[in-house]
């Protein structure tokens, strides 16, 4: 068979039917091989089923004990927090759990973060600009009056111990630095009981209260003016 | 003159009666011939390229000024060149081969349009040498398997896109009522790719992820590359040729069943244990280790599958190179996907992980298993798209006893040198590096020799491979009826190659 044989490049369906000896020296190849495979369906051997089994058993076992906390009254979110594969919330009931925090602690940070800058750690202020936090009426007076302050800020001339002031104050919560309600109460809690203060102190559910009741809306600043018709 | 049949017959007496679905395979094998020839070639020009970069990388970890001054080919550039070489380049041009030959012949489906598979081609290749290229000059990514620079991976995305809707498109058309096991993997294959490959692209480089996640994305898109893309392939390619070789159904249609669904289902969670130790939930990486553990249901239960159908015919090893080859790839398979399993295991991960155990694992399974499956796969494909048989059985010896010693060299070697390598790193009386005591590091130099010694041995098997074909594309077509060319002849001509 010559190379420019047409029927050579390009086989067709028809050739196997030809019986042209060449064609089928071509092919040989083709038929020296053997039929396209084919499955028997011999039955799985009865050992599978107790590996698998036996798999399945030990692979649970394992997942449960090294699943970092992970169980019904431990949520996913709670056990993205754990890395250690033994770690067990029944054994470690603070880790990972709802946490008691100490007011006092968390308004000393935030204050530290935020309000230091002006009113300084000892909580005087700067004289003739940034009012003193410590013995002031604002702060130990109404608790009304300074949740509206820090929700939104101050702007105007203030008196405080005596003194005037006038500078603004920016809101600490929304719209301004974005505190949460339970952070606003901690800040007030721990103004209003450090530095020789002694006021009673402020809960989480009443600046909330005052942010969506009260003050809902509202989106600027107090003035000294506004806040004396606050009881 | 005789009839058909007799003549077929006289060729070989165990050859089926049925001409008519023979012609058949002739007529799809013919539309198969210019692709597939196109897709093998890159993938062997490939093959070379990626040695080359590989034995750089192994010589410059035991003698580190070995081109040490040339900034392209730095020891973090030609590694990275390595793998995406011999990934992106040989392994995935060989599976689109391999893939497509297999799922037209068993689709009973000739190739339509075969010139969008060649445009496919074009930029699938294009993409790796800009890809390659980018990695060379220094504009890898870092992010492991997916270095290619950005620049590149739209080419090979679309490239892929044609592909996998083009064999979609064949299995639409095929005729075979029942679809055999193979046909199952490659569907499988050819979905999941393109959703992993997607997936990383978008949550790695277009709209990266943050943090911890973005470290498990990068492992869930590279071992599954591993489990969903090259395993299945490589599997649909033995499960093919054992009993197309031996002339014997596979043993069992329900282990394959079972073997497809366990690797569907655990599979995906298993590339978490590559971060253990790390930064992420406990919960997740049990998870993962679990999925690893289990991985060996499927590993066995198609292990036993292969075995059972070749039980009784482990002579025809003697003759048949593609068995060899293919045959060593399955017996790779099994071992490697069990030593990954026990990898995941967090004690043994404490001692292997960040060891050259874990590269020689990488290569046991891409190499004993997969590169093997294809080099004999390829032994069995272009004798029948070139209707010419190969040229020399000697070479192919050579081929397969060199790259069989040399890729058991390495991952002996090398397993053996990581174990070492992680008690002593766990060790804290034992140094990292000093060039005056013993440490960790040079510890490892007998090792990271032997490796190069099997680099030079499995270079020597491609250079044989290489030359094979080559001669085997040049040569004419034998106007005669031929022989197969065997490792020896078998007593009768049982064997089909």
């Amino acid at each position: 068979m010559s190379a420019v044989d047409p029927q050579d490049k390009n086989p067709k369906i028809e050739q196997a039917g030809a019986s042209d000896e060449s064609i089928q020296q071509v092919h040989s190849i083709l038929l020296r091989e053997k039929p396209e495979p084919e499955e028997n369906h011999s039955p799985m051997p009865l050992f599978l089923l107790g590996f698998i089994s036996a798999m399945v058993l030990m692979v649970a076992i394992y997942f449960v004990h090294n699943s970092g906390g992970l169980s019904q009254s431990f949520s996913f979110k709670q056990a993205a927090m754990v890395y250690d594969e033994r770690f067990d919330p029944k054994n470690a009931p603070s880790a990972g759990a709802e946490v008691k925090i100490d007011p006092l602690a968390l308004g000393k940070k935030n204050y530290a973060s935020v309000c230091a800058a002006c009113h300084q750690p000892n909580g005087l202020g700067v004289p003739g600009v940034y009012p003193p936090l410590a013995k002031s009426e604002w702060v130990t007076g109404s608790e009304e009056r300074i949740i509206r302050i820090l929700l939104h800020g101050l702007q105007g001339p203030i008196k405080v111990e005596g003194k005037e002031y006038n500078s603004a104050m920016p809101a600490i919560g929304p719209g301004g630095y974005n505190f949460s309600d339970e952070r606003i109460a901690a800040v007030l809690t721990y103004i209003r009981q450090e530095w020789g203060n002694s006021a009673p102190a402020v809960t989480k559910e009443k600046v909330t209260e005052i942010r969506t009741k009260a003050a809902a809306g509202r989106t600027t600043a107090w003035t000294s003016a506004e806040l004396d018709a606050i009881p | 003159m005789a009839s058909v049949p007799n003549l077929a017959a006289s060729f070989d007496p165990a050859t089926s009666p049925d001409l008519v679905k023979r012609a058949e395979l002739s007529e799809i094998d013919a539309s198969t011939k210019v692709p597939a020839l196109f897709f093998l070639g890159s993938a062997v020009l490939w093959l070379l390229v990626g040695t080359a970069f590989a034995l750089i990388s192994s010589f410059k970890l035991h003698t580190p000024n070995y081109f040490g001054d040339i900034e392209w080919l730095t020891f973090g550039r030609t590694r990275t060149a390595h793998l995406n070489a011999v990934i992106y380049g040989w392994s995935v041009n060989a599976a689109f081969a391999v893939a497509f030959w297999l799922m037209a012949r068993l689709s009973r489906s000739v190739l339509r349009h075969s010139g969008l598979l060649m445009i496919a081609g074009a930029f699938w290749n294009i993409g790796v040498t800009i890809g390659i290229i980018g990695i060379l000059t220094g504009d890898s990514t870092s992010i492991e398997w997916l270095e290619m620079p950005p620049y590149a991976t739209p080419l090979l995305f679309v490239a892929y896109a044609l592909i996998g809707a083009w064999a979609l498109i064949t299995f639409r058309f095929g005729k075979s009522g029942h679809i055999y096991v193979s046909q199952w993997y490659l569907l499988a294959a050819l979905f999941w790719f393109p959703w992993l490959y997607s997936i990383a692209q978008i949550m790695l480089i277009l709209e990266p992820a943050r943090g911890t996640v973005q470290a498990l994305v990068n492992w869930w898109f590279a071992h599954n590359v591993l489990g969903l893309w090259f395993t299945p392939i490589g599997l649909a390619a033995v499960y093919y040729f054992l009993p197309k070789v031996l002339g014997k159904p596979i043993h069992s249609y329900y282990l394959s069943i079972l073997g497809f669904w366990s690797l569907a289902l655990f599979y995906n969670w298993a590339g978490v244990h590559h971060l253990i130790g790390g930064p992420v939930p406990a919960w997740v990486l049990s998870a993962g280790i679990a999925a690893s553990f289990m991985m060996a249901i499927p590993v066995i239960v198609t292990g036993i599958n292969h075995h059972m159908t070749m039980v009784g015919s482990f002579s025809a090893l003697k003759y048949s190179p593609t068995l060899r080859f293919i045959v060593f790839g399955a017996v790779s398979y099994t071992i490697t996907s069990l030593i990954g399993s026990l990898m995941a295991d967090r004690q043994v991960n404490e001692v292997v992980h960040f060891t050259h155990f874990t590269v020689a694992h990488a290569h046991q399974g891409m190499y004993a298993f997969f590169t093997m499956v294809m080099f004999g796969s390829i032994y069995y494909i272009l004798p029948r798209i070139l209707l010419k048989e190969w040229p020399s059985a000697m070479l192919i010896s050579v081929h397969f006893w060199t790259v069989a010693v040399g890729i058991t060299v390495y991952v002996v070697g090398l397993s053996i040198g990581g174990i070492k390598q992680g008690l002593e790193m766990n060790n804290a009386d034992i140094p990292f590096l000093s060039t005056t005591a013993a440490s960790v590091v040079t510890n490892t130099i007998p090792y990271l020799l032997s490796r190069s010694l099997s680099g030079v041995l499995m270079t020597i098997g491609h250079m044989a491979f290489a030359v094979n074909i080559s001669w085997m594309l040049l040569r004419p077509r034998a106007p005669q009826a031929t022989t197969p060319t065997l490792f020896q002849n078998p007593p009768e001509m049982e064997v089909a190659r």
